[in-house]
C-alpha cells in the first residue's frame, strides 16, 4: 500500500537513483508488455511493407490506404504502448516559475523606452514627422497596385443583362426556342443568342423560361404584354445570393431555389413567397415574332441576382 | 602544463569521453550554438498527463497530414480557368467541355497511382482538423485554461480556427465542379451584401463579376502558399508559447499553481506523441481508403446555370449556411441604396459577432469576475456554472444551425413538410441556447462539492430494515484510503458549495452490506 | 546478404498479399456490388444533337428527333379489356367516362385523363403510383404495381381510344447515347430537383421529388415526355437524342455510381462526410487519445 503511494507521489525526475520506482515501467508484466509491441510492430511493417507492393503493382486506391492506414496505426499503437507502459511510469514534478521580472527591472525598461525615446522624438520632430508621412503615403500608394489592380470598377456592370430589344432566346445547345416548342407546364433555361456558352451568358444572363396555362395568372401592371400565349421569363439568377432557380414545380407553380429553399410564385410576377430571398425574380419582357420565335422586347428592367449596396 | 596528442586508440577513445559519437557531435553543436543546457531541460520538460490534452494533438498532427498530403496534390493540380475537353478515364464525362481544373483534378483522381488516396486524405484530414480544433477549443473554454497568462495563446488559436475555416473553403472550391462552383457563386453575393464596399471587393477577388477569369488561380495561390504559411507561423507561435507558460493541469495530487505534474519529454512523451502522430496517419489513411469523399466526377464540372439540390457546404461551413437559409427575407431600400440584412446579418454580422465574442472572452470574464491572478491549475467545469452554460448555449446554437444547413436533407429522411422543417429550425435556434444554458446550469449546480467531481466514487450502503424498507447511505471511507500524505487539493475560492466530508471510519472496520 | 533481403522484402509482400485478398472481397462487396471501379477505355464517340421537331397537322408535336425513341401506340386489340380495368380500378375517382366527373358525381377533385396520351396513362399505372393507396395524399409515390404491364398498356389504349393524342409508349434505343451529354444535360434540366446523384429532395409545400433508382429506362422517358404531378414538361425543348442520352445516364451512372474511393456514403455528400469525418474521425482519435493520455 505504501510502496504504491510513494510511487504516485510526484517527484523531480533530476538525480533519482536507478532503481527509484518512479524509474520503473508502468506496467506490471514488462515481457508480456514487450511481446505483445513486437507482434504488434511485426504487423505494421508487414503492412506498410505491403503499401509499397500495392504501390508497386498499381493496385486499387483502397488496398494503398488499407494498408498505409493499417500498419502506421499499428506501428503508431506499438509506440504509443512502448511509452505507456514499459517506460518510466512517473508522475515527474517540474517547478514552475514566474516570467515575471522584477519591479526594478520593469522600471529600468520603462525609463529607457521614455528616456531615450523622448530625447530623439522631442529634438526630431521634423524627421519623424516626415519619416512617418513618407511612410504613411507609400502605405496608401502601395493600397492601388495592391488592390486596385485586382480587378475592374463595378460600374454599370451590375445593372445590365445582354438581353436587348429582340435578342433570340436559345436554349443550352443554341437552338432558337420557338413558340410551339414547349407545352404547358414546360422549363427550359434561354440564353441570349451567342452567349448560351460564355460565362457571362451562364452566369447573368441565364433565364428561365416557362408555359402556363392563362388561367389562375394575375397579370402585374405594366407587364401585361410581357407574358405572350403564356410564355413567361424570370432571372434564373435567385435575388438571395445568386443560385440558379432551376427547380420548377408545375403544379404548385413555384419556383424553388435549390441552395436555401426560397420559393417564387411563377403565376404572380415571382413574388417570393416562402424562404429568404426578399424580392421578386425579375422578369423578362416577351414576344413571338412573325415566325414564331421567342425574343426579348428589351433588358430586364432592374438589376438581376443578389442585393448590393448601389442597388437601390 | 602539457597538451598530451593522444595516439593510441585507447586514449583516442578515452578523449572523446564516454558518450562516443553522440558526445563528439554534442560538443561540436554546443561550441557554436551552446545546446546542452537548454537541451537538458528540455529532455526534462514535465507534460501533464489527461487525455483532453491530446485533442490539440488531433488537430497538430492534421495539420501535418494536411500540408504532405497537399504537397503531393500540388503537383498534379493545375490552376486554371481555361477551357478544355475532357478525354480521361472516367468515361461518363468524355468529350465534356470543362476547366483545366476540373480535368486536373479528375485526372489526378483516377490517373495518377495513390492521386486519389492522397485527395481523399486530404479532404478527411481537413475534415478533422478542424473538428479537433473545435473540440481542443471547448476543453480550453470549459475548463478555464484561456485565463491569464494565456489569452493571447487563445488569440492565436481562435486565428487559427478562422484561417483554416477559410482555407478549408478555398480548398472545397479549386476543383471547380458543379458543387464547390455554387459554393463560389454564395461566398461572391456575400461580398457583394457588405454595405458600401461589397461590390468592389467582388470585383477586386474576383477580377470583374462573377465568375470573372481568376477566381480559381488566386484561390489556389491564398490555398497553397499565403493562408498555410500564416497558419504556420502562428502554429509555431503557439507551440512557443505552450512551451515557455507550461502545460495547465487539472488540480490534483501534488499538483499546485506552480509545479507541472506529468511524463518528461524524453522518453514518455515523444513516444507517445510520435506514436499518437502515426495513428492520426494512420486513421485518415484508413478513411481515405474506405469512405469516399468529394466524388467531383459525379458532380460535373460547373456552369453557372447548372445547379444541384440537396448541395451543402462542408461540415465547417454548415452553421454558416444554416444562418442563411432560415434568416427572414428582412432588405433594407432607402436613399438610393439597398442593404441586404437578409444576407449581411447572416453571413457578415452573425460570424462577425460569434468570434468577435469569442476573442473578447478572456478580457470579458476578467472583467466580471474580477479575477486578475494567474491561473495555471484548470477548472472543473462544473465548478463555473455560468461560464459552462453560456459555452453550452452558444454550441445548442451552433448545433441547430449545422442542422438547419440540411432542412431539406432532413426533410426528405423524415418524410415532412419542408416548410415544416424551416419553422422548426427558426424557432430551435433562438429557443435552443435558453433552454441549453438552465439547464447546464443546474447540472453544474448539482455536480458541485461532490467529491471526484460528480463520478460518485463513494460506495453506497444498502441495509433492509425489519419492516422490509431499503435504506441507503453513503459508505465510511478507511483512513488507508485517503491520500493524507499528500498536500490536500486547495479549494478554488469560487466554488459555492464546499466539498462534502467523507465519514472517516475506525481503522479495521469493515463496509458491510445486507 | 542483399539478396536474402530482396527474398525477405518478397515475402513480406506475398504475406501482406495473403492478407489483403480476403479483405478486398469484402471492402468490393461492400462499396457498390462488385461494380468495376472505373473503365479504362474509351468508347462513346460522341452523337451530334439534333432536335427535328415533327408535328402532326393540328400542331401537335408527336416526334421530337427520330430512331433514337420509338414511340408506339398500344394496341386497339386491348381496348375492352382496358375499359373493364378503368371501371373496376379507376372510375371512382376519375369517372367513368374518364373525364375526372368522380362517381358521386363532383368533378375538379381529381383529373380528367381525356386526351392526356398513352404515355401518361401507362407511366402512372406502370410505376405502381395508380391507383392510388390514399387518393386524398398530396402525392402518390411510386410502389409495386397492382396492374401488370399488359393490364396498364389496356387501360391507357382505352382512355386514348376516347380522344386519341401523344405522345404515345416509348421505347428507348439507348445503342448510340453519349453519355457525357447526358450528364450535362441531367446537371442542367434534372439535378435542381432530383439531386446530381439522383437521390430526390423535399420540394415545396409536402412535395417531393422522387430517388432515380431502379427505374426502368422507357418510364424515365414517359416522366420527361409527360411531367408527372409537379415535374415540369419536357418536350419541344428536348430532342429525342438529347432524352436519351439522359436516359442513358440516369440508368447507368446514377444507377451505378462509379465509388472507386470506398463506401458512397449515400450520396449525401457533405453532410454525411461531416458525420463520418467528426464522429468517426474525431471520434476514433478522441479515443484514441483517452488512451494515450489517460494514466494507469
Amino acid at each position: 500500500m505504501s510502496d504504491v503511494h510513494e510511487s504516485r507521489t510526484p517527484v523531480t525526475l533530476s538525480g533519482l537513483p536507478e532503481d527509484d520506482p518512479h524509474l520503473q515501467p508502468a506496467a506490471n508484466d514488462p515481457r508480456q508488455v514487450e511481446r505483445v509491441i513486437a507482434v504488434t510492430f511485426a504487423l505494421g511493417l508487414l503492412l506498410v511493407a505491403g503499401f509499397g507492393a500495392c504501390y508497386w503493382i498499381a493496385a486499387p486506391p483502397w488496398t494503398l490506404g488499407a494498408t498505409m492506414g493499417g500498419g502506421l496505426t499499428l506501428l503508431g499503437v506499438g509506440l504509443v504502448a512502448w511509452g505507456k507502459y514499459l517506460m518510466p511510469a512517473g508522475p515527474f514534478v517540474e517547478e514552475r516559475h514566474s516570467h515575471a521580472s522584477s519591479p526594478e527591472a520593469r522600471d529600468a525598461l520603462a525609463a529607457a523606452i521614455v528616456q531615450r525615446g523622448g530625447s530623439v522624438v522631442k529634438r526630431r520632430k521634423l524627421l519623424g514627422g516626415l519619416l512617418t508621412g513618407g511612410l504613411g503615403i507609400f502605405g496608401i500608394v502601395a493600397i492601388f497596385p495592391l488592390l486596385r489592380s485586382l480587378g475592374p470598377l463595378p460600374k454599370g456592370t451590375l445593372f445590365h443583362t445582354d438581353w436587348r430589344k429582340g435578342t433570340y432566346a436559345v436554349d443550352s445547345t443554341g437552338r432558337r426556342v420557338q413558340v410551339g416548342d414547349l407545352a404547358v407546364g414546360s422549363i427550359v433555361t434561354v440564353y441570349p443568342e451567342g452567349l448560351e456558352n460564355s460565362d457571362r451568358g451562364q452566369a447573368v444572363d441565364q433565364t428561365v423560361l416557362v408555359r402556363i396555362s392563362n388561367e389562375n395568372f394575375t397579370t402585374q401592371k405594366g407587364r401585361e404584354t410581357w407574358g405572350p400565349m403564356g410564355y413567361l421569363a424570370y432571372s434564373k439568377v435567385c435575388t438571395h445570393l445568386g443560385c440558379p432557380v432551376g427547380l420548377y414545380e408545375q403544379e404548385l407553380q413555384l419556383l424553388v431555389c435549390p441552395c436555401h429553399q426560397s420559393m417564387f410564385n411563377v403565376t404572380n410576377g415571382a413574388i417570393p413567397q416562402f424562404g429568404p430571398a426578399p424580392r421578386p425574380l425579375p422578369q423578362l419582357p416577351l414576344y413571338v415574332d412573325a415566325s414564331g420565335y421567342i425574343r426579348a422586347q428589351a433588358d430586364y428592367n432592374q438589376p438581376v441576382g443578389p442585393g448590393f449596396w448601389e442597388r437601390g | 602544463m602539457s597538451i598530451t596528442v593522444p595516439n593510441t586508440k585507447r586514449a583516442k577513445q578515452a578523449a572523446k569521453g564516454p558518450y562516443g559519437h553522440l558526445g563528439t557531435v554534442l560538443n561540436e553543436l554546443d561550441d557554436r550554438l551552446g545546446v546542452a543546457e537548454g537541451g537538458r531541460s528540455f529532455m526534462d520538460k514535465i507534460f501533464p498527463d489527461h487525455w483532453s490534452f491530446m485533442l490539440g494533438e488531433i488537430a497538430l498532427y492534421s495539420f501535418v497530414v494536411i500540408m504532405v498530403t497537399g504537397v503531393f496534390l500540388t503537383l498534379y493540380y493545375i490552376p486554371s480557368q481555361a477551357l478544355v475537353t475532357y478525354h480521361g478515364s472516367y468515361l461518363p464525362l468524355d468529350g465534356m467541355r470543362v476547366t483545366e481544373a476540373f480535368a486536373s483534378t479528375v485526372n489526378l483522381s483516377f490517373a495518377v497511382r495513390a492521386g486519389l488516396l492522397m485527395r481523399q486524405m486530404h479532404h478527411w484530414s481537413c475534415d478533422i482538423f478542424i473538428g479537433s480544433m473545435v473540440v481542443h477549443m471547448a476543453r480550453v473554454f470549459f475548463t478555464g485554461a484561456f485565463r491569464k497568462p494565456r489569452e493571447l495563446n487563445w488569440s492565436i488559436g481562435l486565428t487559427l480556427l478562422t484561417l483554416a475555416i477559410v482555407n478549408g473553403f478555398l480548398g472545397y472550391s479549386l476543383p471547380d465542379d458543379l458543387v464547390s462552383g455554387t459554393g463560389i457563386r454564395i461566398a461572391y453575393s456575400i461580398v457583394l451584401s457588405i454595405p458600401l464596399v461589397g461590390t468592389y471587393l467582388g470585383f477586386f477577388a474576383f477580377g470583374g463579376n462573377f465568375p470573372g477569369t481568376s477566381v480559381i488561380p488566386r484561390f489556389f495561390i491564398m490555398h497553397v502558399l499565403i493562408v498555410p504559411g500564416i497558419m504556420l507561423g502562428l502554429v509555431g507561435a503557439h507551440m512557443f508559447l505552450l512551451y515557455r507558460q507550461k502545460h495547465t493541469q487539472f488540480p490534483g495530487e501534488g499538483r499546485t499553481e506552480k509545479n507541472v505534474v506529468g511524463s518528461p519529454m524524453f522518453p514518455v512523451f515523444m513516444a507517445k506523441t510520435t506514436g499518437f502522430l502515426l495513428l492520426v496517419t494512420g486513421v485518415t489513411a484508413l478513411l481515405g481508403a474506405f469512405a469516399q469523399i468529394n466524388p467531383i466526377w459525379q458532380f460535373g464540372p460547373y456552369e453557372a446555370s447548372r445547379i444541384s439540390y440537396a448541395v451543402q457546404p462542408d461540415w465547417y461551413m454548415a452553421f454558416l449556411d444554416g444562418m442563411l437559409r432560415i434568416f427572414p427575407a428582412w432588405s433594407f431600400h432607402s436613399f438610393g441604396y439597398t442593404i441586404p440584412f437578409e444576407v449581411t446579418i447572416p453571413a457578415v454580422i452573425f460570424p462577425g459577432l460569434l468570434f468577435g465574442v469569442a476573442y473578447a472572452w478572456p478580457t470579458l470574464e476578467r472583467l466580471f469576475t474580477k479575477d486578475n491572478e494567474m491561473h495555471n491549475l484548470l477548472d472543473r467545469p462544473s465548478n463555473r456554472p455560468k461560464r459552462t452554460a453560456a459555452g453550452a448555449a452558444v454550441l445548442a446554437m451552433l448545433s441547430t444551425l449545422f442542422l438547419a444547413s440540411s432542412t431539406d436533407v432532413i426533410a426528405n429522411f423524415f418524410h415532412i413538410s419542408l416548410t415544416t422543417v424551416l419553422w422548426s429550425m427558426r424557432v430551435l435556434v433562438l429557443v435552443s441556447p435558453f433552454v441549453a444554458y438552465p439547464i447546464t446550469y443546474k447540472i453544474c449546480k448539482e455536480m458541485q462539492g461532490i467529491k471526484g467531481g460528480g463520478k460518485r466514487k463513494t460506495p453506497n450502503v444498502v441495509t433492509r430494515t425489519e419492516e422490509g424498507e431499503y435504506l441507503a447511505s453513503s459508505a465510511p471511507v478507511y483512513v488507508d484510503d485517503l491520500p493524507s500524505e499528500l498536500e490536500p487539493t486547495e479549494v478554488p475560492r469560487y466554488i459555492t458549495s464546499p466539498p462534502k466530508e467523507p465519514d472517516v471510519a475506525e481503522p479495521g472496520a469493515r463496509i458491510v452490506e445486507r | 546478404m542483399t539478396t536474402s533481403l530482396i527474398k525477405r522484402l518478397g515475402a513480406f509482400s506475398a504475406v501482406a498479399f495473403l492478407v489483403l485478398a480476403p479483405l478486398s472481397v469484402f471492402v468490393s462487396s461492400a462499396s457498390g456490388a462488385g461494380h468495376t471501379p472505373y473503365q479504362t477505355t474509351r468508347k462513346n464517340a460522341g452523337t451530334p444533337n439534333s432536335s427535328v421537331v415533327v408535328k402532326n397537322k393540328s400542331g401537335v408535336v408527336i416526334s421530337y428527333g427520330n430512331s433514337a425513341i420509338m414511340y408506339n401506340a398500344p394496341s386497339s386489340k386491348l381496348v375492352t379489356l382496358g375499359q373493364a380495368l378503368f371501371l373496376e380500378n379507376c372510375a371512382s375517382c376519375h369517372g367513368v367516362e374518364a373525364n375526372g366527373v368522380a362517381a358521386n358525381g363532383t368533378s375538379g377533385a381529381y383529373p380528367n385523363l381525356v386526351g392526356l396520351g398513352p404515355a401518361t396513362i401507362d407511366f402512372w399505372i406502370d410505376s405502381g403510383r395508380m391507383p392510388a393507396a390514399d387518393p386524398r395524399a398530396v402525392e402518390a409515390p411510386r410502389r409495386t404495381p397492382r396492374l401488370t404491364p399488359v393490364q396498364a398498356l389496356a387501360v391507357a389504349a382505352w382512355v386514348n381510344s376516347l380522344l386519341p393524342s401523344y405522345p404515345d409508349i416509348p421505347t428507348p434505343n439507348l445503342k448510340n447515347a453519349n453519355v457525357a451529354d447526358g450528364a450535362a444535360l441531367f446537371a442542367l434540366n434534372c439535378a435542381a430537383c432530383h439531386t446530381i446523384e439522383g437521390d430526390g429532395d423535399a420540394l415545396a409545400e409536402d412535395t417531393f421529388a422522387p430517388s432515380l433508382r431502379k427505374i426502368p429506362a422507357f418510364q424515365v422517358v414517359e416522366a420527361i415526355r409527360t411531367g408527372p404531378a409537379n415535374m415540369p414538361r419536357f418536350t419541344g425543348n428536348l430532342s429525342d437524342y438529347q432524352v436519351r442520352d439522359i436516359v442513358k445516364y440516369v440508368t447507368t451512372e446514377i444507377e451505378h455510381p462509379q465509388n472507386p474511393g470506398g463506401l458512397g456514403l449515400g450520396g449525401l455528400g457533405p453532410v454525411a462526410e461531416g458525420f463520418v469525418g467528426l464522429l468517426l474521425g474525431v471520434g476514433i482519435l478522441a479515443l484514441v487519445a483517452f488512451w494515450v493520455g489517460e494514466r494507469q
